[in-house]
């Protein structure tokens, strides 16, 4: 981050930094690098023979201004009000050039390319505190989201195969790919340095020879190996045997860590026998194999020549993330001998689900690559667009407005692509950006908490496809992700496992350095080199005759062979490596993933493999092997290379290291692992471990402050808490992300006792006279944004304005025809009023719903409006007061449901204290769920309030092991610290007290427990959820009542419910459910004909008076009915019958189906 | 039935008195007594506070519920309330609770026109009736009246505002009981406790060391029992410090003497605590209870001499 950063509210801008880290390299180098990887296009005109070439140059992308005249700096909040986007105009200069004459330029608008909040386009950037609040902003806004069309959305964090390093996989699929395939393959995930990637697998055929794999717009094509190690480098058959054969030594056949089989040698046989079949001996000849294979696929090589071809195949599709053959030929080797290995089964599969073989996708980085994709997408289709202008008018070629004003045409198209992938998440791509999913990119931002707005920027999600998958594998706990993803806090039921948080402390390695300056990896990687040389590493020109494991281990940097190391020496390597990385003079970067894999019998493939490439999560530990002071011993460790380390946990011994491991590493603190809301749970290490993740969950959906520049926000729904307070019991963490600024609960008096029956089944009583003083009090607020322009035909466009032009509505609405702030309106009372200035009509809009509201603030947008106002921002306010059926919870997982609301005096007191609890909850809510943190919460805040102090209970914090081995009697319980203090104060020391009946006076039976416990208010309220009506709208067709709480509908009684009533042989209430109080009609039916459709009224004008009352329950019309097919009135008779019934027969009839009713007790008349 | 008289005589004796905190002994009758003196105290003394709140103006980060509700507990000198209409019952005014028989009409007026966040307190409150006005407000003039006056003491905060921000309007307060909201309540804290009564077995006890004794005396959490530093006899210092924890009976029966200390609660009489908001001084809100509870029972026996119909009770019987 930049050195200009403000230090206040550090802890939370690290939060985001990765979102906002990966759009400034999009902005600072992405951007340029995915243009200058586009290939120019070339239009030949076919009668003059001339071209015309096509190139992107500069791209410019500027910080978001206001439209119309003025230019201004647009800033994030006009943007929310006025739901459009924060966006920066997007300029390329493209080149025209005419036969290789002048390049002319010409800048060429490409739309608008949303901006993210705090990034370095962003105005905001660098403003402090009091600045952030000039600009209505939070003082603590962290940014690293995009505004679109209002709305808040953020990128969604996705895990994506680890880039350049190949891991051995095993999947049944496979062996779909053709016959002889097997079920093994090496994949690899190659990354441009645009970002862009292209993923390759190396199959293993049945007949020991392998395939080259990869997709070309989706299409996948298979290679044999050797035609792709020939084609890459000039080489010989002996050369590939060799390399291919040397990772085998018939010294070391059965020793520990051998990889390499004698039948590698026949393989090798086997797979250059392949090429002698199609008799394709030279590179040369290769390379157009490839060639004339490969045309078809690729479209933009109509001139050129075979070999060619074939090397633009290799160079775009083949290990796309190393430029020199060479390299790309000693990786293909590689990757053969850990196929080999896999196959021979003396190298285990590597783990696909495992954090070790994984990164994240970063908003930025795919913005980048779709943007590059979009921009090629234009290129083609201008070039199109130009010969399609060219055949029908001929000889316009030359003409270069028009051939501008063609380019032109679809260049917004472009930007508003990269919006949409913003605002929906969706990729609409027919091509490959080798992505294992096209949807979920983005999410919204809500701000229901601050708990749970910023844990949206710290989760990561496992992959959409997997959410479909029956198997759960994906979704399990691995021990790999130890300190990376938070074991606590992943939802229950669909997305559980799948969507994970990362840690506090876990980051994500980026482009830049500490000094905020884009890291030069060629520079970086020059200086590992000349270190691991240093460090007797042999490095590797070509793959001469050397020797594989174990003797020496292969070196890998950022997915590149760079040469083998002695096994002797290697652990002193890494060693040296990792003292460097703390050196920040060393060259060596912070966050280099230092992964060496040690030889094992018939474990993972081993090597050194070295990363420094971005996307990585990282997380810091203390290297306790590097004797300096202590603070500059923090090391920056993956996934990969944690897994073989040994890094001991403050918390818990030695964790079954003997002396021959000795630790190396040491774990800050032990809630390294808990995210940012798990670390929030008080002595969540003494809970049941399903509370803490209920907890997780519960946190993101409290009614808290969600914001304390509400004032100017325009959210469509906020829920805000009126008198929050900070907890007494609270974690390290609740300072350190300064969660003052935004509390989320109360410390209630909590009484556990079962008084009267009230509190049963986690129902909890509050009391009245609390809530009336202001416990939990609260308010929705709503906003809704009225457009007038939208939503109306061209013609009345313009003619409608808030206006009031009648002074009927005084008393409603002001003369601008917007509501007063403050005043309440109750359903079907006037909202606002508008006026047609075509029609000069005045109309009103009612409140709907049955529910009235307080006007909040009215904001109009007064941009564009020359005749007067269109659109506004009217945001309502509701009390949402505690009452019967709101939900309440603690922090352990202890939800409730409020059943009474008791006045203080029937609440039991304390004779001591005269206390009174504010909430009561059953005892039996602790037995089968063990919250014991919440008993321990309960009094170390009776303590704490007692002692006027607030109380730490950080996790896991217990006195260290050495105190421990002191005293032998073991640790002192957390009890014995907090019971004394309660002693002190003349308060029992296990946190009971003596309390008497409210009602009766007399003292209980038992002691109570009482104490403060911090409760949240949950948003699920029953003012928002009941559901309740005895007549109302019923549907059209079939007059049943309709369904939906918005509409007044009511609750289905269903087939369910139905068969219950049947087996209780409920009959009347079976019939008052599904008739009486449903579709109750009396149909005329002629026993004549069985008709019930023929009936028709003689009389009609009777018929209007019956209509009239329709209040009444329906009856008999007084009206003569005669029976239109029998022309007679005889025999007509009514029948009470569900009225779809009727609906059925007058279906039947469309289809030609009669259906006759037999009437069995006919009235004869 | 006839003849025998269960009718007590309770007797209060006063420990300590002030006007916002009261404590006394009342003995001679029974928890059910105690019981009601205590919830009347909280629930039923009425006082006044505001209760209808007018906003002209609010352009403060409050909005407009959130301060009249803060409004409403502010507590006011309510000596009058006993004298006072319930707007209900009003027949000077149509209920709405206008008049001077029922209701004191406040105005706020406040606007911030310098830098400093200005405080708008109880002090801005304009009373129409000079006798309530809010408690704190009453207290510093009587305070400075007697000379000590302190000019630190800043109120109750209403809310703050920023330059240009203003908050004007209209309350009224009315009378009301505790029962329909809290903020009519005049107690803080009303509690009793039911007089203990300790017996240490000397015997027993002697048979204990000096050291025994000691951490038997610690056992419990209140500083109920000594030891003479004379005599090294256990003693009871203060019996209404007992919590009716039975920690020492518990350390009695962990120490092996079972019998060392029995503690009876009289049943007869309670050591009563009130604290009062400062609505009412605590002494008269004890006297105004007790004419509460005259005047319920008063109701219960009209209504039994007029043998009105007991139907409700027998319908259900």
């Amino acid at each position: 981050m930049a050195p200009n950063k403000n230090t206040a509210f550090a802890a939370l801008h690290e939060l985001v930094k990765h979102h906002i880290e990966s759009f400034d390299y999009f902005v600072d180098e992405g951007l340029e690098k995915a243009i200058a990887e586009i290939k120019p296009v070339r239009i030949v005109d076919k009668t003059s023979g001339s071209t015309l070439k096509i190139s992107l140059k500069d791209p410019f992308l500027l910080p978001p201004k206001q439209e119309g005249r003025m230019n201004g700096a647009m800033f994030p909040s006009e943007c929310r009000q006025t739901k459009t986007t924060y966006r920066g105009d997007f300029k390329i200069d493209v080149g025209f050039q005419y036969d290789g004459g002048v390049d002319i330029r010409d800048r060429i608008n490409f739309g608008h390319i949303p901006i993210m909040l705090m990034s370095k386009l962003c105005h905001l950037r660098g403003f402090d505190p009091q600045k952030l609040v000039k600009h209505k902003e939070e003082a603590s806004e962290v940014g690293g989201y995009f505004i679109c069309s209002g709305l808040e959305r953020l990128s969604r964090l996705c895990m994506i195969q680890k880039r350049n390093h190949p891991i051995s996989v095993v999947r049944r699929s496979f062996r779909g790919r053709g016959a002889g395939f097997s079920d093994k393959a090496v994949v690899i995930r190659c990354v441009r340095g645009d970002q862009s990637s292209v993923n390759l697998t190396l199959h293993y055929l049945q007949n020991g020879s392998a395939r080259v794999g990869f997709r070309i717009a989706g299409r996948e094509y298979l290679l044999p190996v050797a035609l792709v190690l020939k084609a890459l480098i000039e080489t010989s058959d002996r050369e590939i045997y060799v390399s291919l054969t040397c990772c085998y030594n018939e010294k070391y056949q059965k020793d520990k860590g051998a990889v390499g089989t004698q039948l590698i040698g026949e393989r090798a046989q086997i797979i250059l026998n392949e090429l002698q079949g199609l008799s394709l001996l030279t590179r040369d000849q290769c390379l157009k194999h490839i060639g004339i294979h490969f045309r078809p696929a690729l479209s933009k090589f109509e001139t050129e020549s075979d070999a060619f071809v074939g090397e633009a195949v290799l160079n775009e599709y083949i290990m796309v993330h190393l430029n020199n053959n060479r390299d790309k030929f000693n990786l293909l080797i590689f990757m053969l001998q850990k196929l080999f290995a896999l196959v021979d089964q003396t190298a285990t599969p590597d783990n696909v689900d495992a954090l070790q073989n994984m990164e994240v996708l970063l908003i930025g980085h795919l913005i980048t690559v779709y943007l590059k994709e979009k921009l090629e997408e234009w290129l083609q289709k201008t070039k199109s667009n130009i010969t399609e202008e060219m055949q029908k008018k001929g000889n316009e070629f030359k003409d270069l407005e028009l051939v501008k004003k063609i380019s032109r045409r679809h260049a917004a198209y472009v930007g508003r692509s990269i919006e949409n992938l913003i605002k929906v998440g969706r990729l609409a791509t027919l091509t490959a950006i080798d992505l294992p999913q096209r949807e979920g990119f983005t999410i919204e931002a809500e701000r229901l908490n601050y708990l749970r707005f910023i844990s949206h920027f710290r989760s990561v999600h496992r992959g959409s496809s997997f959410a479909k998958l029956r198997i759960t594998t994906v979704r399990k706990l691995l021990p790999e992700s130890w300190g990376f993803l938070c074991p606590v806090h992943t939802p229950d039921g669909t997305p559980c496992g799948l969507l994970n948080h990362m840690t506090a402390t876990c980051r994500v390695a980026s482009f830049y350095d500490l000094n905020g300056q884009i890291k030069d990896f060629l520079k970086v990687r020059k200086s590992i080199l000349s270190l691991l040389i240093g460090l007797g590493m042999t490095s590797l020109k070509q793959w001469l005759e050397h020797a594989g494991p174990p003797e020496v281990l292969h070196v890998l940097l950022d997915g590149c062979v760079v040469g083998s190391i002695a096994y002797a020496k290697v652990e002193k390597a890494v060693l040296h490596l990792r003292n460097m990385k703390l050196v920040s003079s060393s060259g060596i970067p912070d966050d280099l993933e230092v992964g060496y894999i040690p030889v094992s019998e018939g474990g993972a493939y081993p090597g050194l493999y070295l990363f420094t490439s971005p996307s990585r999560l990282i997380r810091p530990v203390k290297n306790i092997s590097f004797s300096t002071d202590e603070n500059s011993n923090i090391e920056f460790i993956g996934p990969f290379e944690q897994a073989f380390m040994e890094i001991s946990c403050p918390d818990g011994g030695n964790g079954g290291r003997r002396d021959l491991f000795p630790a190396t590493h040491e774990e800050i603190h032990p809630t390294g692992i808990l995210s940012v809301v798990a670390n929030l749970t008080p002595w969540s290490d003494h809970n049941q471990s399903p509370r803490n993740m209920y907890q997780c969950q519960m946190a993101k959906q409290t009614m808290g402050f969600s914001g304390q520049a509400i004032q100017f926000r325009a959210d469509n729904k906020t829920y805000h808490l009126q008198t929050p307070q900070s907890p007494i019991v609270r974690t390290a963490s609740y300072n350190k992300f300064f969660l003052d600024e935004f509390p989320v609960g109360t410390n209630a008096i909590v009484a556990v006792l079962a008084y009267t029956g009230y509190d049963m089944e986690d129902a909890m009583i509050l009391n009245k006279s609390a809530v009336e003083r202001g416990l939990f009090r609260g308010h929705i607020y709503q906003t809704e944004n009225i457009d007038l322009e939208c939503n109306k035909i061209m013609s009345e466009k313009s003619a409608e304005i808030f206006s009031r032009r009648k002074d009927a509505y005084k008393s409603f609405v002001d003369s601008d025809g917007l509501p007063f702030i403050g005043q309440m309106i109750h359903p079907n009372q006037m909202k606002y009023c508008t006026f047609n200035n075509v029609s000069s009509q005045s109309k009103a809009t009612l409140l709907r719903g049955s529910e009235s509201m307080i006007v909040d603030y009215v904001a109009v947008d007064g941009s564009g409006s020359k005749g007067g106002i269109r659109k506004v921002n009217i945001r309502s306010r509701r009390v949402r007061n505690p009452m019967i059926g709101d939900k309440f919870s603690s922090r352990h997982g202890q939800k409730g449901v409020c059943s009474q609301l008791w006045s203080d005096v029937d609440m039991p007191f304390s004779s001591v204290t005269g206390m009174r609890p504010d909430l009561i909850i059953n005892p039996h809510a602790f037995p089968s769920r063990m919250t014991i943190g919440m008993l321990l919460e309960s009094i170390a805040a009776k303590g704490g309030s007692l002692h006027g102090k607030y109380v730490d209970a950080t996790p896991f914090s217990n006195p260290t092991p050495e105190n421990n081995s002191e005293k032998s009697s073991g640790r002192i319980s957390l009890v014995d610290e907090l019971g004394p203090v309660l002693a002190s104060h003349g308060f029992n020391y296990h946190g009971v007290e003596v309390l008497y009946s409210g009602v009766l006076g007399t003292e209980m039976t038992c002691e109570i427990f009482m104490g403060p416990v911090y409760y949240q208010r949950l948003r699920h309220m029953v003012s928002d959820k009941f559901q309740v009506r005895s007549t109302g709208p019923v549907d059209q067709i079939t007059r049943q009542p309709i369904g939906g709480r918005k509409r007044g509908g009511g609750i289905r009684f269903g087939e369910m419910e139905r068969d219950s009533i049947l087996a209780h042989g409920a009959s009347y209430l079976l019939h008052d459910r599904l008739h009486s109080c449903s579709d109750y009609h009396i149909a005329d039916v002629c026993s004549k004909c069985g008709s019930l459709l023929t009936a028709t009224f003689v009389n009609a004008r009777k018929r209007l008076v019956t209509d009239a009352k329709s209040s009444l329950p329906p009856t008999r019309s007084s009206s003569k009915v005669t029976c239109g097919s029998c022309k007679s009135s005889k025999g007509m008779e009514t029948v009470a019958m569900p009225y779809v019934f009727r609906y059925l027969a007058a279906e039947l009839a469309s289809m030609n189906v009669r259906m006759d009713l037999r009437l069995s007790n006919e009235v004869r008349t | 039935m006839e003849g025998v008289s269960y009718q007590r005589f309770p007797k209060i004796k006063i420990r300590e008195m002030k006007d916002d905190y009261f404590k006394f002994e009342l003995r001679e009758t029974d928890a059910s007594m105690a019981n009601a003196l205590r919830r009347v105290m909280i629930a039923e003394v009425p006082t006044i506070a505001i209760d209808l709140v007018e906003i002209e103006a609010n352009s403060s980060v409050l909005n407009d519920e959130f301060i009249a509700h803060r409004l409403g507990l502010i507590p006011l000198v309510s000596d009058d309330a006993m004298g006072m209409r319930f707007s209900r019952d009003c027949d000077a005014c149509d209920g709405d609770g206008q008049c001077e028989y029922c209701s004191v009409e406040f105005h706020l007026n406040v606007r911030c026109d310098s830098d400093q966040t200005l405080d708008v307190t109880s002090n801005d409150l304009r009373s129409t009736e000079p006798r309530v006005i809010p408690v704190d407000v009453a207290s510093r003039s009587l305070a400075s009246e007697s000379g000590g006056y302190d000019s630190q003491e800043r109120g109750i905060i209403i809310v703050k505002l920023r330059r240009g921000q203003e908050l004007r309007l209209r309350a009224i307060a009315r009378k009301g009981i505790g029962k329909d909201h809290a903020k009519w309540s005049p107690a803080a804290t009303v509690t009793f406790l039911y007089e203990p009564e300790i017996h240490i077995n000397e015997e027993l006890m002697e048979t204990l060391t000096l050291e025994e004794k000691r951490s038997w005396v610690e056992s419990s959490p209140t500083k109920v029992f000594d030891i003479d530093p004379d005599t090294y006899q256990v003693k009871v210092v203060d019996p209404e410090a007992y919590s009716y924890d039975e920690e020492v009976i518990k350390k009695a029966e962990a120490m092996g003497k079972p019998g060392l200390v029995e503690i009876y609660a009289k049943e007869d009489s309670f050591i009563f605590t009130v604290e009062s908001t400062g609505a009412i001084k605590a002494y008269q809100m004890v006297i105004n209870a007790i004419e509460i509870i005259k005047q319920k029972l008063d109701a219960v026996r009209l209504q039994d001499s007029e043998e009105p119909d007991m139907g409700e009770l027998t319908q259900h019987l």
